[in-house]
């Protein structure tokens, strides 16, 4: 099973004021608590970034690699802009943490350090979640 | 008694060390009186940093005065960097100011604006979303994206405030014709604090480690260069590295000064030197981000 966050909306939620950007660790924090509320550990996620502006590395690292660390199995992005990738991939890299990432296309691919991503590739397969395609690319199956 | 702390004609932070200079003289209990009527031009480092001065003044004793900029051009365009706005607030102000709201005008990209709590923080990238984004890519050449990533250097310089000084402190964004350096234009960001400084921050976590060469050259150091936060989290550190990475893309600048040192990453169009230690005291942290134009694909750069 996957756990759907709706990034855009759990801002709304978790911060008073309507904020579009993932901006300071206090915001960061709010946020990440909320989405822990509704998480199973060692859970598979996916988190849509559609509608966020802009993602500070404050709130890359507080959300995204906390959640990485200390929360989920395998957890994949979607909806990312470059400018969200510029955050988060750093963060993790430095962490020597991976996500995995949807591109437009539906192909699914690494972000972060690139030690880790391989399995978490595996693992999706593994948990029938996702299929190799013919191209050796990895999209979902489910939705 | 009142001590006069004068502002330097042209206020930037090349003149900075010279206003800190007088501003350490002054001992407890002393009022001081900032002399700005002399002053023909002020950047937004300038700005910021001498409402530090302002604030860190009224702390140790009486209301400091402030005497506003004689000249009427130069006085109105502190107005419109909406300086009085804050200014108003610290200090006991003599001189004629025009009530001028502050400007939304092609080179006030983000009026000096107070930062105490990250809801500030979360308006001012509001706001310089908005307004920078035309600015980076047509006047000065960056990629539309790149509007992003300026927005987080600006957040992260923002959030040292609310996380680590200890009080609150002030940021403005500015755009103009660098004709001293480059003959270019450039974006400019200011954020400067009263507040503890990056030595009495890091102390705690980073003392032992340096030995003796504990300072405040040290503390910055550790900081910008070293990644290191007062904070354990392992993910802490990533602010100052993120806006390293970013200036280091654009050929930008970015330099800070804390009690006695000041460091810089210097770019190469720029003489600066990396680190400066031994410096008059001045409290808390004052942090330069400067951004050029993008020198076109021909080689040429718009004047």
């Amino acid at each position: 099973m996957i756990s759907h966050i709706n990034v855009h909306a759990v801002l709304q939620q978790a911060v008073a004021g309507f904020y579009t950007d993932l901006v300071t660790r206090p915001t960061g924090r709010a946020v990440r608590e909320n989405i822990e509320r509704a998480l199973p550990p060692g859970t598979v996620a996916v988190m849509d970034f559609t509608g966020v502006g802009c993602l500070d590395y404050s709130c890359a690292d507080e959300i995204v690699a906390k959640l990485v660390r200390d929360k989920v199995t395998v957890l994949l992005l979607r909806g990312l802009t470059d400018a969200h990738r510029e955050a988060i991939e750093p963060v993790l890299a430095g962490a020597g943490l991976a996500v995995l990432c949807e591109r437009a296309d539906g192909v699914l691919e690494g972000l972060g350090a690139s030690e880790p991503a391989p399995a978490l590739l595996d693992e999706l397969v593994e948990r029938q979640l996702a299929a190799r395609n013919p191209g050796g690319t990895i999209r979902l199956t489910a939705a | 008694m009142t001590r006069l702390v004068e502002v330097p004609t042209s206020f930037d932070d090349r003149s900075f060390d010279q206003f800190a200079a007088a501003y350490a003289q002054a001992s407890d209990g002393e009022r001081l009186l900032f002399d700005a009527h002399a002053a023909e031009w002020a950047s937004p480092y300038g700005l910021v940093g001498l409402l530090a001065a302002g604030e860190a003044a009224a702390r140790k004793g009486e209301r400091p005065l402030l005497t506003a900029p004689a000249n009427p051009d130069v006085v109105s365009y502190w107005a419109r960097a909406g300086f009085f706005r804050e200014a108003g607030d610290l200090f006991e102000v003599h001189g004629k100011v025009p009530k001028l709201k502050p400007a939304v005008e092609s080179e006030v990209l983000l009026p000096v604006t107070p930062v105490r709590a990250a809801a500030d923080v979360h308006a001012v990238v509001s706001t310089i979303q908005q307004r920078a984004s035309a600015i980076l890519s047509s006047e000065l050449g960056l990629d539309p994206k790149a509007t992003m990533g300026f927005a987080m250097a600006l957040s992260e310089s923002c959030q040292n405030i609310v996380e680590h000084a200890g009080t609150g402190g002030w940021v403005a964004v500015q755009a103009y014709n660098w004709r001293r350096k480059l003959a270019r234009r450039v974006v400019v960001i200011a954020v400067a604090d009263a507040g503890v400084g990056f030595r009495h921050s890091l102390e705690s976590t980073q003392a032992k480690r340096f030995g003796e060469r504990w300072g405040d050259a040290a503390a910055l150091e550790a900081a910008l260069i070293q990644g290191v936060s007062r904070f354990r989290d392992p993910g802490r550190g990533q602010g100052l590295a993120g806006i390293r990475r970013y200036l280091a893309r654009w050929e930008g600048k970015v330099a800070i000064r804390s009690g006695t040192a000041r460091i810089a990453i210097v770019p190469r169009w720029d003489d600066d030197v990396p680190l400066k230690d031994g410096l008059p005291a001045f409290p808390g942290s004052q942090v330069l981000l400067i951004i050029p134009e993008q020198a076109s694909e021909k080689g040429s750069s718009k004047q």
